[in-house]
């Protein structure tokens, strides 16, 4: 969609109405069997069910005219282990947005500890450290990835320090960050 | 001018005397600036504040050529190696500013991630407190620094843990019944082994605790 030489504030006003149509169409093609919602700044979120869902409404919505999703803003998960949001442990949470009609969509999937997500990253080639930081916090394994591996901590940490069980002062000393003995030698 | 009415000037000292002047004068910094303390670090060295009175101007980014190490900024347990390599990498004699209360002793970052306080890893001459300390604090600690050099002042030095120290360090792998590998989630595995051999090794009950 091209836009005239219009104010900025004319552009908003479009952009807001396009948000609406597709928060409209949202509603009609999945709140039959997904919970769909709307957050206080009325951008649209969608629990999908599991995994394959997930990759269908995401096909759907890069090629749909009204959305065109082709940007992910953040893939995040949270600890829901008070099961507020359902029975699962985690919360996968992807938002999408589109640089063209700048109309965003929030994904939300429920997970459990034993089971594994997988990967978007032949998709949306950003969500390659993305993953990597969930699976990093989280423990969240995402299957199909082509280089899982720690990107905050450090490669010899064990556990995952965003999980609600971890003690947040919990540090792990390794050789090269322990105390060291200060009087232990005299000077050479 | 000497007794004989020639231009000839002899000042008579100690060698020690000399290169403690020459050493308390040319403390050239070598910044290790991670977070907002390296902004006050700019600032200090500036036209403003101008640390070059005091002969500490010529910031080197190579730790070969640096006497004086000013960390300045919250040190992470993932930056704690490389920062000590630096620190090793430094020739003698080399002094260490801990600029700030993040690299003195941790600071508001209370948490798994962050070192509390680089004397875990090198020993520290000057502590400057403040978060960040203002320009005038840093300077001050130069000048104390020069002190600390002029009067010979005792300093300890912090040599590496041995190995067996370190395994000894870390207890948080010992359970009942025996050693915990690194669970299949962590992505690593203790020797050689790839990913999948060491989640087939791992029994479940182990993988999920």
């Amino acid at each position: 969609m091209r836009f005239a030489m219009g104010s900025s504030i004319d552009q908003r006003a479009t952009y807001l109405q396009l948000q609406k149509a597709a928060n409209q169409k949202l509603q009609d093609l999945y709140a039959k069997d997904l919970h769909f919602e709307l957050d206080k700044i009325n951008e649209p979120i969608l629990w999908v069910k599991n995994m394959p869902n997930l990759f269908a409404v995401i096909c759907y919505l890069q090629t749909d005219e009204i959305f065109k999703i082709n940007y992910l803003s953040d893939l995040t998960a949270y600890d829901n282990i008070d099961h507020i949001d359902g029975d699962k442990r985690f919360v996968l949470v992807y938002q999408l947005l589109s640089l063209e009609t700048k109309v965003s969509v929030r994904l939300k999937l429920l997970i459990d500890d034993s089971e594994d997500a997988k990967t978007i990253s032949h998709i949306f080639p950003a969500a390659n450290w993305l993953e990597r930081e969930v699976f990093d916090m989280y423990g969240i394994v995402f299957r199909g990835h082509p280089d899982l591996r720690r990107i905050m901590m450090d490669e010899r940490f064990i556990g995952h320090p965003q999980r609600k069980e971890y003690d947040i002062k919990q540090r792990m000393p390794f050789a090269d960050n322990m105390k060291t003995n200060l009087d232990r030698n005299p000077v050479p | 001018m000497s007794k004989d009415g020639s231009n000839t000037m002899i000042f008579s000292t100690l060698l020690s005397e000399a290169v403690k002047w020459g050493r308390k004068n040319s403390l050239w910094p070598m910044p290790f600036a991670t977070s907002c303390c390296g902004i006050e670090v700019m600032s200090t060295l500036s036209s403003t504040y101008d640390l070059s009175r005091f002969g500490a101007e010529v910031v080197r980014f190579s730790p070969r050529q640096a006497d004086m190490l000013i960390v300045a900024g919250t040190i992470t347990t993932k930056m704690a190696p490389v920062l000590r390599t630096i620190y090793d990498q430094m020739l003698e004699p080399k002094w260490v500013i801990a600029m700030g209360a993040c690299s003195s002793s941790g600071g508001i970052f209370d948490t798994y991630s962050v070192l509390q306080g680089i004397d875990y890893i090198m020993p520290v001459d000057v502590y400057v407190s403040g978060c960040p300390p203002i320009p005038e604090g840093l300077i001050y600690s130069v000048l104390y620094l020069q002190k600390i050099i002029d009067e010979g002042l005792e300093r300890t030095p912090a040599l590496k843990p041995t190995y067996e120290e370190a395994m000894k360090a870390m207890t948080y792998h010992k359970t009942p019944e025996g050693l915990i590998l690194p669970s299949i989630k962590t992505g690593i595995s203790l020797g050689n082994g790839t990913n999948e051999e060491a989640s087939k090794e791992v029994p479940n009950e182990v993988r999920n605790g």
